[in-house]
């Protein structure tokens, strides 16, 4: 479904032209009139979308660099969260325990993408389906550790990163430092593919056995590509553990794996920043049809449907259509 | 010790019925149908409510027919039409399938957990080395093994077994041997959806119903296919008969972590033999 983004050069970053510059300047006006100027609700739902989109940004991260679709992208999210509530609970200094929460989360995920790098297409869906089960039955069983179900609750320091703990609590807070965190994540995500070994991962995408006689060890680059799509997904569950002072295995279900999933499907692949726009979409429309209709699964497996089959680019193929059409008539203009 | 190989017996008999559903649709369309759990948990259903109004037969009857018809729409609908876009499009589709078929099992029957008792025929115990075993589990061996071994004589020996085998093989040059491979679709993805239903009802006095028994089934039928190598119906019977060991002694013996068991199983079938026990190399 990736295929498409062959079309793109990957030479220049969009974010390293003035045209990146200004598109962020506009974000980050946004993000701060909504701040200023939006209800308590609204500010709520941005900022649970605001993380959500970093889960979504990790699954789209993987369908457009290796062409992988994951549906187990909730276990490094998982493990992020609980991984975080964990700290709290041992009063380990969370400075340095997130860092080492998200190093252990990569490590984990190079050594299971070393194992799955073999598998691609069909099998490598059902294969993380089947692992992210394995993660939400082993946070279920591990009463010891985790309570099972009766989750987490995390009860936050004082003071974190140089910020007042409540701030990770409130709406308007979280908001800002998940969008600001999003945003560092999208540029490095940009910067990553034009490099060279971003180059490198697409050409495995492409042709492996070629990359491979070329001399590189592409087993290693597509479990690091995997690994860091994972860590991506852990920011995004530190990120919830902080902000909803709680964890409970339901967030390593695979249908949240599948929620992410349908994020990316919504936003297309097109485009870094697709998840993003899917996530903003489905969390809106979430709480918008939830006052019309009890049938939001149904409706949530309609929109797929038609998506995919309709319209494989998503919000990004839609937003690539009208670039150019809005160019090509600049174009014709200036012609004449 | 007889009485935990047996009731593993029981469950692997199942989980290869539900794994052979999907190998048999994997090998002519080269697709894995991700909604194959909601049609297990809605033949479950639909057999709960015609059976305690008509009876445990025409329940399994009704199962099996709304299923096949629900298999034959999803073939004319969806893989036909994408049989040429890529087969990840149609996973995403048949995921789609399965959101709206978990919402429309909700809306008919609520989430209430559900359970049906055995046909008065079948209830009752027998005494096998010296313990009662319920004369209704072995009656799940008996449906299975019928079920699984009926499909494989039909593969084997019948002359439209032998096309789907062509079709399977190569669709292409199936179809110019004058095989009609158009037709063969729908007869196979409707028979891969009523082996699921007929198995959600069979099963359903030995679970119980409730709206997430089709995505835990999924897992653990996907879990058979990578053990057992994608495709391969011996492949699938070994993982399943496997896993039903590791599940009945597993409960029993380490009941807190029995459910870790599979998966341990599949990562380690995973670094020893990335394509399963009888896979083709991927």
């Amino acid at each position: 479904m990736a295929n498409q983004t062959l079309a793109h050069s990957f030479r220049e970053s969009p974010i390293l032209r003035p045209s990146g510059l200004i598109v962020l300047a506009i974000l980050t006006a946004t993000v701060v009139i909504l701040t200023a100027t939006g209800s308590r609700i609204t500010l709520s739902l941005l900022a649970q979308a605001a993380i959500i989109s970093i889960l979504a940004l990790s699954v789209g991260f993987l369908a457009r660099t290796a062409d992988l679709i994951s549906f187990g992208h909730a276990a490094p999210f998982g493990l992020g969260a609980y991984g975080t509530a964990l700290l709290f609970q041992h009063g380990i200094p969370a400075e340095v325990g997130i860092w080492l929460v998200l190093v252990a989360v990569f490590a984990l995920f190079f050594v299971i993408g070393l194992v799955v790098g073999k598998l691609n297409g069909i099998a490598f869906s059902m294969l993380t389906l089947a692992l992210g089960q394995f993660f939400y039955v082993a946070i279920s069983k591990l009463r010891a550790i985790t309570s099972g179900a009766d989750g987490l609750t995390v009860s936050l320091p004082r003071s974190l990163f140089g910020l007042p703990g409540r701030t990770y609590q409130t709406p308007d807070g979280m908001f800002i430092i998940a969008s600001v965190i999003l945003a560092a994540l999208v540029i490095l995500i940009y910067l990553f593919e034009a490099s060279r070994t971003g180059r490198l991962a697409i050409g495995v995408r492409e042709n492996e056995e070629r990359v491979l006689f070329l001399g590189y060890r592409t087993k290693i680059l597509k479990a690091a590509v995997f690994a860091t799509s994972a860590t991506i997904a852990g920011v995004s569950g530190v990120l919830f553990a902080l902000y909803q002072g709680f964890v409970s295995p339901e967030i390593v279900h695979w249908s949240f794996s599948g929620n992410a999933l349908i994020m990316v499907i919504l936003g297309g692949s097109l485009a870094v920043w697709g998840p993003v726009a899917g996530a903003l979409v489905f969390f809106f429309l979430r709480e918008w049809l939830s006052d019309l209709t009890e049938h939001w699964l149904a409706v949530l497996g309609v929109i797929l449907i038609a998506v995919t089959v309709a319209w494989p680019g998503g919000i990004t193929g839609v937003a690539k259509v009208l670039r150019a059409r809005i160019s090509g008539r600049e174009r014709n203009g200036g012609g004449k | 010790m007889i009485i935990n190989a047996l009731n593993g017996l029981v469950y692997g008999s199942l989980l290869f019925v539900l794994a052979s559903g999907l190998v048999l649709v994997y090998g002519l369309r080269r697709v894995v149908n991700f909604a194959h759990g909601a049609f297990y948990m809605l033949g479950a259903y639909i057999g709960y409510s015609v059976a305690i109004h008509a009876g445990f037969l025409p329940g399994i009857v009704a199962a099996a027919a709304a299923l096949i018809a629900v298999g034959v729409a999803l073939d004319l609908v969806v893989f036909r039409k994408l049989a040429d876009r890529d087969p990840l499009v149609t996973v995403l589709v048949t995921f789609g399938v399965m959101l709206i078929l978990e919402d429309f099992v909700r809306t008919v029957w609520g989430t209430r957990n559900y359970a049906i008792d055995p046909p008065a025929l079948l209830s009752g115990v027998v005494q096998i080395a010296g313990a009662p075993f319920p004369i209704y589990r072995l009656f799940i061996v008996l449906a299975s093994a019928v079920m699984a071994g009926g499909m494989v004589i039909w593969l084997r020996y019948s002359r439209s077994g032998l096309w789907v085998r062509a079709a399977s093989h190569s669709p292409v040059v199936a179809a110019m041997c004058g095989v009609r491979t158009n037709v063969l679709g729908p007869l196979v993805v409707g028979l891969g959806a009523a082996f699921a239903g007929v198995a959600g009802i069979v099963a359903a006095p030995f679970l119980s119903l409730n709206p997430s028994m089709g995505a835990e089934i999924l897992v653990m039928s996907f879990v058979v296919s990578v053990i057992g190598g994608l495709g391969s119906f011996g492949g699938a019977f070994i993982s399943a008969m496997i896993l039903g060991q590791i599940q009945a002694f597993g409960v029993v013996y380490l009941p807190e972590i029995a459910a870790l068991f599979p998966f341990l199983l599949m990562a380690l079938v995973l670094v020893v033999r990335p394509q399963g026990i009888l896979g083709n190399k991927v």
